[in-house]
């Protein structure tokens, strides 16, 4: 069968998906960064140690669709409520993040001499402000290139709300892959707006690196 | 005043300080001699609560400033950001003169023109000396120092002599602790001996001209 539908068309129709694909992402994203975040402190003070290792290791032991599919499909069937696409989306992409970036936080918590942790403490700086304006701008500095990382890869696994009916850049190449009875063409196009956010990321984290090495020289 | 009363302090088992007791008279410099590993900066933590004390008793009559070995400044903030940042949570009277106060110390400590500066382009002097002025900004009564010379040359060890010997024009306490004899016993005013965590010797220095020699083959023995 012929193909329809012209290029700039197929690439406005697969790029309706971005808000989908963006919500996600920043939802994810969000979720990932404070709950990632808070559970690292709360392990680095020697609370929770034990149960916060079980929920790393379970949600890194386990495949990203097992997990949507459990928030999405059997979780509200228990409960007894409904969860939609986008909301069972950001649920289990932030959580999932949030175990591999509890993970960069720590390192990077770990990795601060302890020095840094006395001096502030003896400086008699109260232990929220340690945190923010001492402890926390380092840690950051330090791990922003593995926190890129784990950007790009929550960009990527946000391709799996397409198994649950999400219309996000994936679904919609697949829908018009379905149309045209062709695939190359809608999943390329896919590809490239993916390509091009990961672009767009790893840029700005270059420059977000720069900006900070020079801060402190 | 700085009183250290049947101290003790173990690790794991290990006891490392056994039966310390200690008096400080405000005005005086106390040294903290002994080889490495003996108990002098396990001491000194312990007076600033930094390790908690198994038995025994510490009073400190006031503010406690604490020199660390390797300065500990903090990377990401300038010299002037190192030495006012902690002045924000200080009462509001004295928070009123942050800025001036800083100026006045850095410019004492002679690194005034370095503040905006960030800690890596400094040097081991500079570095020491931002430290010290961030511990004054306290306005300590009790100054603590953990080997304020190491990694220091010859002269820059002289200075800090020095500068400790003017702070101490005061009323402040200050301990210092040191494997270098020869720093300690040109700015202390007493020497006290730590050795397997015990006090082995506790010496008032215009008494003990020739400490250095002693000091020395009491550590060959």
């Amino acid at each position: 069968m012929e193909i329809t539908v012209k290029p700039i068309d197929a690439v406005i129709f697969v790029g309706t998906g971005l808000s989908i694909s963006f919500r996600l992402l920043l939802g994810g994203l969000s979720v990932g960064l404070f709950l990632g975040l808070t559970l690292a402190i709360l392990r680095h003070n020697g609370i929770g140690r034990r149960p916060i290792a079980h929920y790393v290791s379970l949600l890194r032991g386990t495949p990203v669709l097992l997990q949507l599919s459990l928030i999405y499909f059997a979780i509200p069937g228990i409960l007894g409520v409904r969860l939609s696409v986008l909301s069972a989306g950001i649920i289990t992409f932030g959580l999932n993040s949030s175990a591999y970036m509890s993970e960069i936080f720590r390192s990077g918590i770990e990795g601060l001499p302890r020095g840094q942790f006395e001096a502030a403490q003896t400086l008699g700086i109260p232990r929220f402000f340690i945190w923010k304006d001492i402890i926390l701008p380092q840690v950051f500095t330090a791990i922003l290139p593995a926190l890129t990382g784990e950007v790009i890869a929550l960009l990527k696994e946000t391709a799996l709300i397409a198994t649950i009916g999400g219309a996000d850049i994936m679904r919609k190449s697949q829908v018009l892959a379905a149309e045209q009875f062709t695939y190359f063409m809608p999943l390329c196009i896919a590809g490239f707006y993916y390509y091009f956010i990961v672009l767009f990321v790893e840029s700005l984290s270059r420059r977000l690196e720069r900006r900070l090495r020079r801060a402190h020289h | 005043m700085l009183t250290i009363e049947n101290v003790y302090k173990s690790f794991q088992g290990n006891m490392v300080l056994k039966d310390i007791t200690l008096a400080i008279e405000g005005g005086s410099i106390l040294g903290l001699a002994g080889p490495s590993g003996e108990g002098k900066s396990t001491l000194l933590r312990c007076i600033q609560g930094l390790e908690n004390i198994d038995s025994g008793k510490i009073v400190c009559g006031g503010r406690i400033g604490f020199m660390f070995q390797d300065f500990q400044l903090f990377p990401h903030m300038s010299v002037l950001q190192n030495v006012v940042y902690a002045g924000k949570f200080q009462p509001r009277e004295r928070r009123a003169t942050l800025l001036r106060r800083a100026e006045e110390l850095l410019e004492r400590l002679g690194v005034w023109n370095l503040c905006d500066r960030y800690p890596d382009r400094l040097s081991g002097g500079q570095k020491q000396r931002v430290a010290l002025a961030r511990t004054l900004m306290l306005e300590p009564e009790v100054l603590l120092c953990d080997e304020p010379t190491s990694g220091l040359d010859m002269a820059a060890t002289a200075d800090v002599a020095e500068l400790l010997r003017s702070i101490c024009a005061k009323r402040t306490v200050v301990a210092i602790a040191s494997h270098d004899m020869s720093f300690l016993t040109k700015v202390a005013d007493r020497i006290v001996l730590l050795r397997h965590g015990t006090i082995a010797a506790d010496i008032a220095l215009d008494q003990f001209p020739n400490l250095p020699k002693l000091a020395v083959s009491f550590f060959e023995e």
